[in-house]
């Protein structure tokens, strides 16, 4: 029976061709002139992180160390070889080649200046943080290791708030210096390592994967996921006025005379949604596919959010049905279409990343649908793993599961007034 | 076969329909009349189980259809008033949904479509969309999708609202082939009097909610036999003439239209006199004036003191 019901919506559909277009050809459209007209942002700022700091320095290290080695060297007994290699391993040093790394230089440009111009920068929307070096941070690091006096100290950092994703960066780089200085400490203090000072290899392993994450998104991989989703919604609405005009003309009256139970109405109208907006991706994506070589490096992953996705969309199908049937009036569904999935789209990223300018919004923005599933998406794009994209795929089932939910105890039972 | 028992239905505070009693025996046509408003789709929805009344109860074959609607949906067909089909698809696209909901498919499905297009005479415009149909052709789809289960029991509300002479009469014809070729029972909502007086053995006369008047056509005509009906013709019929008689203590029911007037006296009373006298003092001139035998739409009338269509 339900089977009946769902060929009869792809009937529909077929018969519609307007409403074909407006659901495959015109993300198409929009992809094409989004993708080609944006590319030039997308490639210069956005996706690709190209992140300005500054480095300011109170006092020299070299001269806190030498007057460390001059106040308590011979106190520790530090022998001549040790004294050079405390000397070639000075924290800030390291730090320092880090960012002048081949790995971080394409990224990160690195300015020392000095404590007068902090104000200046501070000012200066260019520059992403400044990471400043408290007055005797070494000579207080070599006590702390060698001496076991005085508490490690901490590197500052100072954000721009407007440069949300280059500041986490940033301070995800400090935090990891900062842990690697306090394992060198707690490794000397046990003995386990002569050479504590030397690990640096690891920092570099952990800054790897902050930068995978942010691998570079093409214009045409952005905005045929932004596209994508934000058209997928459109099938519910489609299907939401469908459903109205079957009870308005009284067409669902005459499949409740048939003896259909209206649950078996209600899953059909549910799993069409489903089937339509699985379909309605897998055109989008496979043109995006065809034309801009947009690939999906985990197939198995891809096909997870869509399914996800698509039962997202069809508890919106079926919850605006619903309220439609109770309400008498397809009012509720224009008004969906009309300007909710507009609104949706903005706050999900559809045209452009709106999660980037701060934390909160990110977080607003994951929690709609499309929000959800363009991270989802966007993160199988830069070839991250399956496991990176699971809780958007239990939101998104979770999210379609409370609109049906909603939808089954708003949809008029047996009796009650049609 | 079909039976309600003191059905009542309430929107908010006011009454659709009032303790209605009515019952359809195995083979008859009967039918159910009443000027808009007057709660025939309402009791139509009820006994075809698909709204529930406030008060009473529908039996079909001597079940209660409100705990069980099953019995009675498996084997009645229903012409609701509206047009219930997908206008986007094909005659045949539509009977191939509501047939297979119906339960039926493969040849069996084929030969119920190919019949039910024969009888509502739609074989040959069966490829084309629905939207594409004459008013006519509609109703006829729209009946046609009731045949396909073979009901037993076809309700049909005002199945001809709205269309040409040549489709209605096509759609009476219909309807009297079925009832007598394949016995189907058959109930006939309609504000057309002459309708209902060409089809119908019984008659249940609405208004207002309540049924006003129910029995064969020769029992309701009865109702009358006490009065008679004098039809006025003019050239023109004017306000004042009007409102003389709607003053005239002996005349109990009046009907105007163009370029005449009806009125309802006792079958005693002689009316001649004054209608002359009334038309001089209006200044008008008089074509004819006739007595003629009481026909339902003077039931009607009689009843409600108004005429069942406006
Ligand atoms: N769902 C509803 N909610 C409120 N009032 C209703 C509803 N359905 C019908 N009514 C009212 O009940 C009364 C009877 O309506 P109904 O449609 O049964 O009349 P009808 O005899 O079929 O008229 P028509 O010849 O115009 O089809 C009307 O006054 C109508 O306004
Ligand atoms: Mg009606």
């Amino acid at each position: 029976m339900m089977i009946q019901i769902i060929k009869k919506q792809c009937l529909m559909i077929w018969r519609n061709p307007a409403q074909l277009f407006l659901l495959i050809g015109l993300p198409i459209v929009f992809i094409l002139i989004l993708g080609t007209a944006l590319n030039q942002f997308f490639e210069g700022e956005t996706m690709r992180i190209q992140t300005k700091i500054a480095i300011i320095e109170h006092n020299s290290e070299l001269e806190q160390a030498d007057k460390f080695i001059q106040e308590m060297g011979k106190e520790a007994g530090l022998k001549k070889e040790q004294v050079a290699s405390l000397k070639e391993n000075l924290p800030i040093q390291r730090l320092k080649s880090l960012f002048y790394s081949k790995e971080l230089s394409d990224t990160i440009d690195i300015k020392e200046v000095s404590e007068d111009e902090k104000d200046e920068i501070l000012h200066d929307n260019t520059y992403s943080a400044i990471i400043e070096v408290p007055e005797d941070f070494t000579y207080t690091y070599l006590a702390h290791m060698i001496k076991h006096k005085k508490k490690i100290p901490q590197l500052r950092v100072i954000g721009n708030e407007q440069q949300q994703i280059s500041v986490e960066f940033i301070q995800g780089i400090i935090e990891n210096f900062q842990r690697q200085l306090t394992l060198s400490v707690f490794m000397s203090e046990n003995k386990l390592d002569e050479q504590a000072m030397n690990i640096p290899a690891s920092l570099f392993a952990n800054n790897r994967t902050t930068m995978d994450q942010h691998e570079p998104i093409s214009a045409k991989s952005y905005y045929t996921v932004g596209m994508a989703v934000m058209n997928a919604l459109f099938v519910a609405s489609t299907i939401g006025i469908i459903g109205f005009r079957e009870k308005e003309t009284f067409v669902f009256n005459r499949i409740i005379l048939a003896n259909v139970s209206r649950w078996i109405y209600f899953s059909g109208v549910l799993l069409s949604t489903v089937i339509f907006a699985f379909l309605q991706l897998l055109i989008i994506f496979s043109f995006s596919w065809l034309v801009f070589k947009v690939t999906w490096p985990n197939l198995f992953a891809f096909f997870l959010i869509t399914i996800a996705f698509s039962m997202a969309v069809g508890g919106i199908a079926v919850l605006l049905t619903a309220i439609s049937y109770r309400m008498h009036t397809e009012r509720i569904t224009n008004f969906f279409s009309s300007a909710i999935v507009a609104i949706m789209a903005l706050i999900g990223g559809s045209f452009f990343p709106i999660g980037d300018s701060s934390e909160v919004v990110r977080k607003i923005s994951e929690l709609t649908p499309n929000g959800a599933g363009m991270v989802a998406y966007l993160s199988t794009l830069r070839g991250n793993d399956i496991t990176d994209v699971s809780m958007s795929v239990i939101y998104l089932c979770l999210f379609g599961v409370i609109m049906i939910i909603l939808a089954a105890f708003t949809f008029p039972k047996r009796g009650e007034t049609m | 076969m079909l039976e309600l028992v003191n059905i009542s239905k309430r929107f908010k505070q006011k009454y659709a329909v009032k303790s209605m009693n009515m019952l359809i025996e195995r083979g008859e046509i009967v039918g159910l009349l009443g000027p808009n408003g007057a709660g025939k789709s309402t009791a139509i929805s009820i006994m075809s189980s698909l709204v529930e009344p406030t008060e009473g109860d529908v039996y079909f074959k001597g079940q209660s259809i409100l705990k069980k609607p099953e019995s009675l949906r498996k084997v009645a067909g229903i012409v609701p008033q509206e047009i219930a089909l997908y206008t986007d698809l094909t005659a045949e696209e539509n009977l191939q949904f509501f047939g297979r909901i119906y339960h039926l498919k493969g040849a069996k499905l084929k030969e119920r479509m190919d019949d039910v297009l024969e009888t509502i005479g739609l074989t040959d415009r069966r490829k084309e969309v629905v939207k594409k149909f004459s008013g006519g052709m509609k109703r006829r789809l729209n009946i046609g999708v009731a045949l396909l289960h073979e009901p037993e029991l076809l309700i049909m509300d005002e199945p001809t609202v709205g269309i040409d002479a040549q489709s209605r009469n096509y759609i009476l014809e219909t309807v009297r082939r079925l009832n007598e070729e394949k016995n189907v029972t058959i109930l006939y909502t309609s504000h057309y009097m002459e309708e209902v007086e060409y089809l119908c053995d019984r008659i249940y006369i609405m208004d207002q909610g309540n049924l006003i008047a129910a029995g064969t056509k020769e029992e309701i005509k009865r109702i009358l036999s006490g009065e008679k009906t004098i039809v006025i013709k003019a050239d023109r019929i004017t306000e004042s003439f009007i409102n003389e008689f709607k003053t005239h203590p002996l005349i109990n029911g009046m009907n105007v239209e163009e370029k005449q007037v009806s009125i309802m006296v006792a079958k005693e009373v002689n009316m001649f006199a004054d209608i002359i006298k009334l038309a001089d003092k209006a200044s008008l001139e008089l074509n004819s004036v006739n007595v003629k035998t009481p026909t339902l739409e003077d039931v009607f009338l009689h009843l409600t003191g108004r005429a069942l269509r406006d």
